[in-house]
Parts: C-alpha cells; sequence; structure tokens
C-alpha cells in the first residue's frame, strides 16, 4: 500500500529496466570474466562497464538512482551471510587473530595518512583552486 | 521448532537474519549511526550464536540466505552511478584523485600483507587481507578470486571500516592534514563505506569525495591485486 502512495503506476516497470540495466552488466561483467579470464570479479567489470554504458547513452536515469540508492542503503545486511562464514574460521582467527589486527590497524593508519597527503600535495601543485 | 519440513525452508534463517539485522540496525539509527555500533559487528555473532545453539550447518545457512547475499553483485554494479555523478568533480580533479588513489592503494595492500606476512600468515590468510580497502562486496570477490577466505576477508574489512571512521578526524587533525576533500577522499580510499558514512556526518563535500573514492577504489585495487596474481 505504502508503495502505491508514494510510487506512480508508470514507476514499477522502468523500475525493472533500471534492474535489468545492473543485472545485464553483472552478467556481461561475469561472460567477459569467464571468457577472457580476466582476474577481475565479474560484479566489478559489470561496474566499469555500466559506467561505459551511461557516458554512451547520457541522460537522466532518476529510477536508476533510486534503485542503486536502494541497494548502497541496505549494502550492510547483504554481507552478514559471509561474516557468518567466520563460525567456519575459527583456527585462523585463533592463530592469526592478534596479526590480522595489527595489520589491519597499521594499513589503514598508513593508508589514510598516505591518501590525504598525496591527495593535498597535488590538489596544491596541479589544481589551485580553494582549499583541498 | 521440530517439524523439519518447516526447518528445511530458507524462510527460517531469512527471516532470523532479517529479524537479528534489523534490530541492531534500529539500535545504530538511535546512536546515529556510531561506528562501533554497525549493525554487521553486532548481528554477526549473535547469528553465529543461533547457528551453534540449534546445531545448524554453514551450509544450511549460506544456501537460506542466498536471496539476501545475492544482491551484493547488483549493489556493486551499482556503485557505477556515483562515479558517474561525479564526472565533472573527476575531471577538475584527475590529477589528485589519480596520484592519492595509486598512493592509497598500493599502501593498503603492501602494508597489510606485509605486517601480516611479519606473522607468519600463508597465502590463503594474506590473500584474505590483500582486498582491505574496498568495499566489502569487491572485498570478498576478490579474496575468493586470489584463493582467500571470503567471509574472512568480510570481517577484516568491517573491521579497517569501524577502525578508519573512529581514527580519521583525530589523525589528520594531529597530522594537519587539512582540506574537507582530501580528508574524504582518504576516508573512502582507507576505509570504504563505513568511513563514507563517517565522511557526510563531517562535511557533504568530503562525503562526495569519499563515496567517489570508495567506487574508484574498488576498481583499481581489484585491477591491482589481478596483476600481482598474474605475476605471483
Amino acid at each position: 500500500m505504502r508503495i502505491a502512495e508514494h510510487v506512480s503506476p508508470c514507476f514499477i516497470p522502468v523500475m525493472l529496466r533500471a534492474i535489468f540495466l545492473l543485472l545485464a552488466c553483472q552478467l556481461a561483467g561475469e561472460a567477459i570474466h569467464r571468457i577472457t579470464s580476466l582476474p577481475l570479479p565479474g560484479a566489478v567489470i559489470g561496474m566499469v562497464l555500466l559506467v561505459g554504458w551511461l557516458a554512451l547513452v547520457p541522460r537522466e536515469r532518476p529510477t536508476l538512482t533510486v534503485v542503486t540508492g536502494w541497494l548502497t542503503a541496505h549494502l550492510s545486511i547483504m554481507f552478514v551471510p559471509a561474516a557468518v562464514g567466520l563460525i567456519e574460521e575459527g583456527p585462523v582467527l585463533s592463530r592469526y587473530g592478534v596479526g590480522l589486527v595489527t595489520a589491519t590497524v597499521a594499513s589503514t593508519l598508513l593508508t589514510l595518512i598516505v591518501t590525504a597527503l598525496v591527495f593535498r600535495w597535488a590538489f596544491v601543485r596541479f589544481a589551485p583552486e580553494g582549499e583541498a | 521448532m521440530s517439524d523439519p519440513a518447516l526447518l528445511a525452508t530458507p524462510l527460517l534463517w531469512l527471516t532470523v537474519t532479517l529479524g537479528v539485522f534489523e534490530v541492531f540496525d534500529s539500535l545504530s539509527k538511535r546512536c546515529d549511526r556510531h561506528p562501533l555500533l554497525h549493525p554487521v559487528l553486532w548481528s554477526t555473532p549473535v547469528l553465529i550464536a543461533l547457528l551453534l545453539a540449534s546445531g545448524t550447518s554453514y551450509e544450511t545457512y549460506k544456501a537460506a540466505t542466498f536471496p539476501v547475499s545475492f544482491l551484493l553483485g547488483p549493489a556493486v554494479v551499482g556503485l557505477a552511478v556515483p562515479v558517474w555523478r561525479e564526472r565533472a568533480r573527476i575531471r577538475r580533479l584527475a590529477i589528485p584523485i589519480v596520484l592519492a588513489l595509486g598512493a592509497g592503494a598500493v599502501t593498503s595492500i603492501v602494508s597489510a600483507v606485509g605486517v601480516l606476512a611479519l606473522f607468519g600468515a600463508p597465502r590463503e590468510i594474506l590473500a584474505s587481507i590483500a582486498p582491505r580497502a574496498t568495499t566489502t562486496p569487491v572485498a570478498m570477490a576478490v579474496a575468493g578470486q586470489l584463493g582467500g577466505v571470503p567471509a574472512l576477508a568480510a570481517v577484516i574489512v568491517l573491521f579497517a571500516g569501524v577502525f578508519g571512521a573512529m581514527v580519521a578526524t583525530p589523525l589528520l587533525n594531529a597530522l594537519g592534514l587539512g582540506g574537507y576533500r582530501a580528508r574524504g577522499f582518504a576516508l573512502g580510499v582507507a576505509a570504504h563505506g563505513i568511513g563514507t558514512a563517517r565522511a557526510f556526518q563531517v562535511d557533504a563535500t568530503a562525503g562526495a569525495m569519499a563515496s567517489l573514492a570508495m567506487a574508484l577504489n574498488a576498481v583499481v585495487t581489484a585491477a591491482l591485486l589481478s596483476v600481482v596474481a598474474l605475476l605471483v
């Protein structure tokens, strides 16, 4: 009932078109991944393909924005099933837990610093307009 | 509960997963999305406890929750939309973006794998941490590709995001690394979605830069690791 209140009747078929576009890009990505044995995951190739498609056929796509916005807003729950897979990784965690935490902490700190430093330096050097 | 027919349908664990997640999600929402209250961080151990208590195998659980995890693929493809929306900004800031992205992605991979290798971890574990700066679905796919453990990758990424979101502001303040563009971009590269959510809390420009950085880093890190995998 709530959908009927907020979405015009012609919205649903257009929504299907947006979902089709996402799935088609992913499917094409998977196909490219398998045929060329390009080691990039199919979904990542699909993302590049979708950027290409949007550049090729540039127009406003409000429903695609709605659908991807919905997916992004609910991204967290999609990796719960995978995270629960830790149930089978007890031995690994007890053996390398300290190393995993140390490496993740060190890598996150370093990445933050290096990325911000390089961005600011390059911004001042090559694109000086306002604050970095 | 003892009716085997009902227990055998995906309905039970799908419902339980959504229910448990909703509880922690509304708690997180009520606490202004504090990184430490990330719903995945809390629903995962609760669900593991429920599986153990009911003697359910992970195989059964994984099959039952397939409809939820299937959506990860289209969600990754959808990252194209923010990239496309930000195309003017990308063109204007092309040089800082390319340089910072390259430096950040390489730093993340080398430092994570390097430090963990000091602990004597085998290749399978190293492959699980290598994509730790990408958004979770990409990290899982890349880890799987490299012979790592997707579940481990998911949890490492989650932890990195929570940690990055919490330390970014005090760390970059202490180092005098100002500028919302640079900060937002660094958060997106280092701490993916959770960092991006944090960046949006601080400043709209920082948030836009962070979501752009997250989407671009998904491609760059995946590509870098693919090349490494071909060479090693």
